[in-house]
């Protein structure tokens, strides 16, 4: 074990600074504002820090370390071009506050991407400014909530939500102040046309919904939802959280979407990071884009004095909507994070819909394989589509319902029995309409071979007995965490001994 | 041609195997309605040395602060991040992970996260910290919306916060979009023409849900009656601090006098500015706000062995379980932000954080001393105490004082009129580890020179 808190070496031994420009005797501060006792941070050399941080990602799961088929999350190669372009002096070392003519690189890339999602999402304009997937959600309802208000409705308070949405939906929408109504979805996750109907009223505000939806089916009815909620004079919300499966095949303004927030992070592929950073841009429809938080940037032609500054035949400037809610990150947004979808972006450019094609192809040859391999290892009735289709989206559901009944191995026993395959396990235990759910996405990056080994891979997990199943994983640097324990003993910071 | 597919030419074959025929076949269920026509209206793909050089043409006609004498701070810090920082921050093993629902395989960053709670925890001395919010001011507006959850039931000033009169307008901004679904009335805290709490209007906020201020404030101004403030509102309002972390150092950490939540901008350790984001928000607290208030936690357990093992805890608050019940609807934060803050806080150590924020104050203090001097330049807010920025008034508008200072190389500040609309002529100049004395006497013969003219023009 390496823990940080047991190294208490010299003081200052991490990196020597220079000295101040003024001697420490010359700062003045009175006794209130002193800080009495220092930080027991530890004290620790380069050295040791290096290796102290090397061991930990050693016991660290991404990526790089093996097959990510974690559903919803869209857990794609992350180029490394795109890291050595966020170094760059022109990104890491630029301020917001700086004027429009010292970011004129900056402006013209945001413009650029603004250009692209506006595009691939039927959207009349784009803001750069939400830093998450559930910020953008936030931010979009946010300007609804605003686009009504104007217009006298404040009656719509409500907003609908299916049962099978990811969390963030209704819990974007309730900071907002709205109700929440959920409505069930049918046996195979799609929408529920009758139940929609049934609560769509002059109260409601907003539908947000996810297509393909969280069982990665694409809502064919999707046009038909729309048109209930516009007969009411609601809005719809498309969540982006999906983005990856329709890239150039369709786009939310195409199925009736007034508002779209985009994971930048998932589809354009800044690196998760542990849980973060993300970016979240969101597009409305004209109707909504006076409400947008800025700032937006957009073109116009270049003054006399700018031309010096200039790096295209317009000018690229910040723009504030008229009615906008304001802001709800400080800055201009995940800039590093934007810099780096652009660069994505950029590797496919109008070839987006190739990646969205072998998102898809990945997801149902996965699909596919997984069925046909353990039917062949004879294990293939531990196993259920999370729903009848033909085919999927970039992601796929199964149950391990069978599995449960027969041989009492739950999603969770077989999720842990691939890690002991060197796998990170699919998303288990979500959507909730699946019982043993687990929700695959494999991603346009993993090759043919690597589906083929992950599909055997399971089939072997499924022959593996419960007992030894329920005691699994045994490989990884620890074995199965008891998280009631955690809760019920909590122990939040290390504890020191003088405490 | 994209390059970044491997089973590119081999669709045939793959499709073969699943029945198909054509890639079409797997987007039979998009109906034609609302099908895209034709390809995307979108440049060509374009390899990675194209985009290299097109980034770096465009990114390099950006000024970075570095080509340029910089006094540009307002919030966000141009400090020096530890090379080591860099490298370790590029283990694919951290870097393209997740959050980590599978602890048997995550441990790595699970016990880093506890361990930037516990750094975080000692820094502004509270028990307890998250793994991050996006910025300083979502994690403002959070802990405002946290403690009138906490606090509104028994307040007699209900669903009612009071906010630092200081506090920017973009980052009030925030904080309003996230209080008015909660309907949360902000009120706001008077502060004295020196800058500091006003702390008789101080008592006006006892009984209410909350307080907002922060240490520095927005104006670089180091307030000796915060320390009296938890004793004016009372145990059931809660104190909330925001810090510029590295002032933590040499000034007293807000838990020490009573801050129930304290908050701040993560960026100036850890974090070059890059342009605003992603950079990490601060959020610790006290006891009594644990289970009410965002984000996510790392907890120490142990495996079926009994062996030390980390994992997230305290999930139920969460929008993946309580839905629109959650205590916010964060779900991806900043975490690997927040490590390369943990990786800069452990270099430094105790003593290393104070010599840091000593190199800070005493640039400040050497430019106060400096711009002082200059004929036509006041300090309105001279007798106080400044950590590492502060307001200079300038005769003529900030914004003229500044497109001068930018026409001879230098980033000279922050035009206060942004903020304060009634503040035309104050310009806030920033001071960090990285300001060389030459750097502050050039500002200052170039400040003296525009006054001068400005004298005469006048």
């Amino acid at each position: 074990m390496s823990h940080l808190f047991d190294h208490h070496g010299a003081p200052g031994q991490g990196y020597a600074q220079p000295a101040p420009i003024l001697p420490a005797s010359s700062l003045v501060l009175p006794d209130s504002l002193i800080r009495k006792s220092a930080p027991r941070w530890p004290r620790i050399s380069e050295p040791e820090m290096v290796r102290h941080y090397t061991w930990l990602s050693k016991r660290n799961f991404g990526i790089d370390t093996g097959f990510y088929p974690l559903g919803s999350c869209t857990m794609k190669h992350n180029p490394r071009v795109n890291e050595v372009i966020a170094q760059i002096p022109g990104i890491a070392d630029i301020h917001p506050h700086q004027p429009e003519h010292h970011l004129q690189g900056l402006l013209s890339i945001y413009h650029e991407m603004q250009h692209m999602l506006e595009i691939v999402a039927g959207m009349d304009q784009v803001t750069l400014q939400p830093v998450a997937g559930a910020q953008g959600e936030f931010t979009a309802v946010r300007c609804v909530q605003e686009y009504f208000r104007l217009r006298g409705e404040d009656q719509r308070t409500k907003v609908i939500v299916p049962d099978s949405a990811h969390g963030t939906n209704p819990a974007s929408a309730a900071m907002c102040g709205f109700e929440i109504v959920e409505i069930p979805s049918r046996i195979d996750g799609r929408i529920d046309l009758d139940a929609l109907r049934a609560v769509a009223d002059e109260t409601t505000a907003v539908m947000m919904i996810t297509n393909p939806n969280t069982l990665g089916l694409f809502e064919a009815d999707i046009l038909e939802a729309s048109a209930i909620v516009h007969n009411v004079g609601g809005q719809m919300y498309y969540d982006g959280a999906n983005f990856n499966a329709i890239l150039g095949i369709t786009s939310p303004g195409l199925m009736g979407f007034d508002a779209v927030h985009f994971n930048l992070h998932k589809t354009f592929s800044q690196p998760h990071g542990g849980g973060g950073p993300g970016s979240g841009p969101i597009g409305v429809k004209a109707h909504l884009a006076d409400f947008l938080p800025g700032p937006i940037v957009k073109k116009r032609p270049i003054l006399a004095d700018e031309a010096k500054h200039a790096i295209d035949d317009m000018w690229f400037g910040w723009y504030e909507p008229t009615h906008s809610i304001g802001k709800v990150q400080q800055w201009h947004g995940n800039a590093g994070a934007i810099i780096r979808c652009w660069a994505y972006y950029r590797r496919y450019g109008n070839g987006l819909t190739t990646m969205s094609q072998h998102a898809v192809l990945n997801a149902n040859y996965l699909r596919h394989v997984l069925h046909r391999e353990a039917k062949a290892a004879g294990v293939g009735d531990m196993i259920v589509d999370g729903a009848e289709t033909d085919v999927a989206k970039h992601e796929f559901t199964i149950s391990l319902g069978p599995a449960k009944e027969s041989h009492g191995i739950s999603a969770m026993d077989v999720a842990k029995g691939l890690l002991d395959m060197g796998y990170m396990a699919p998303t288990v235990y979500f959507p909730l309409v699946v019982p043993e759910c687990m929700m695959i996405e494999p991603t346009e990056t993993e090759s043919k071979e690597t589906l083929d080994t992950f599909a055997r891979d399971f089939a072997k997990v499924l022959q593996v007995d419960a007992e030894t199943l329920h005691a699994a994983p045994i490989t990884t640097p620890v074995r199965r965490v008891d998280e009631v324990y955690a809760a019920r003993n909590l122990c939040l910071r290390h504890p020191y001994d003088d405490d | 041609m994209v390059d970044q597919l491997p089973n590119l030419g081999r669709e045939a074959e793959m499709l073969a195997i699943m029945g198909m025929s054509s890639i079409e076949d797997l987007f039979a269920d998009v109906p034609d309605e609302v099908r895209m026509k034709g390809p995307l209206p979108l440049r060509d793909a374009q390899s990675e040395e194209e985009i290299i050089a097109d980034a770096r043409r465009l990114l390099g006609s950006n000024v970075a602060l570095g080509e340029r004498v910089s006094f540009l701070g307002a919030g966000l810090y141009r400090n020096y991040v530890p090379a080591a920082v860099f490298q370790l921050i590029t283990r694919g093993e951290f870097l393209t992970s997740y959050t980590p629902y599978q602890p048997e395989v995550s441990q790595g960053m699970l016990q880093a996260m506890w361990e930037f709670q516990t750094l975080i925890s000692e820094l502004v001395g509270l028990p307890i910290a998250n793994l991050s919010l996006y910025d300083g001011s979502t994690a403002a507006a959070e802990a405002i919306t946290c403690c009138v959850r906490v606090h509104t039931r028994k307040a007699t000033q209900k669903d009612t916060v009071y906010v630092s009169e200081l506090t920017p307008p973009d980052r009030m901004s925030v904080v309003e979009n996230y209080c008015q679904g909660a309907e949360i009335k902000i009120r706001l805290l008077r502060h004295n023409p020196d800058g500091t709490v006003n702390l008789s209007s101080a008592k006006d906020a006892a009984g209410s849900c909350g307080v907002y201020v922060e240490q520095p404030n927005p104006i670089g101004i180091l307030d000796g009656g915060l320390p009296l403030l938890k004793e004016i509102i009372g145990e059931h309002t809660a104190l909330i601090v925001a810090v510029q972390p590295i002032s933590l150092g040499l000034v007293e950490a807000p838990g020490a006098y009573g801050a129930d939540i304290v908050v701040g901008e993560g960026q100036p350790l850890g974090s070059p500015i890059t342009g605003g984001g992603p950079i990490y928000g601060i959020f610790a607290c006290s006891q009594p706000y644990l289970r009410l208030m965002p984000g996510r936690i790392v907890g120490r357990s142990i495996d079926v062995d009994g062996k030390e093992a980390f994992c997230l805890t305290l999930s139920t608050r969460e929008q993946h379980i309580r839905r629109h019940r959650a205590t916010s609807n964060i779900c991806t934060n900043e975490t690997l932000i927040a490590l390369m803050g943990a990786m800069h806080m452990s270099l430094l150590g105790p003593e290393g954080l104070h010599d840091l924020a000593v190199r800070n104050m005493a640039a400040c203090t050497l430019g106060k001393q400096k711009l002082a001097s200059i004929e036509g330049i006041h300090l309105p807010h001279a007798s106080s105490h400044h950590f590492q920025e502060f307001v200079i008034e300038v005769p003529g508008t900030a914004s003229d004082c500044l497109a001068y200072l930018d026409s001879v190389g230098i980033v000279g500040g922050f035009d206060v009129h942004r903020w304060y609309a009634d503040r035309p002529n104050w310009l806030l100049v920033s001071f960090t580890d990285q300001t060389q004395a030459n750097q502050i006497e050039l500002l200052a013969e170039h400040l003296e020179v525009w006054a001068a003219d400005q004298g005469v023009t006048a």
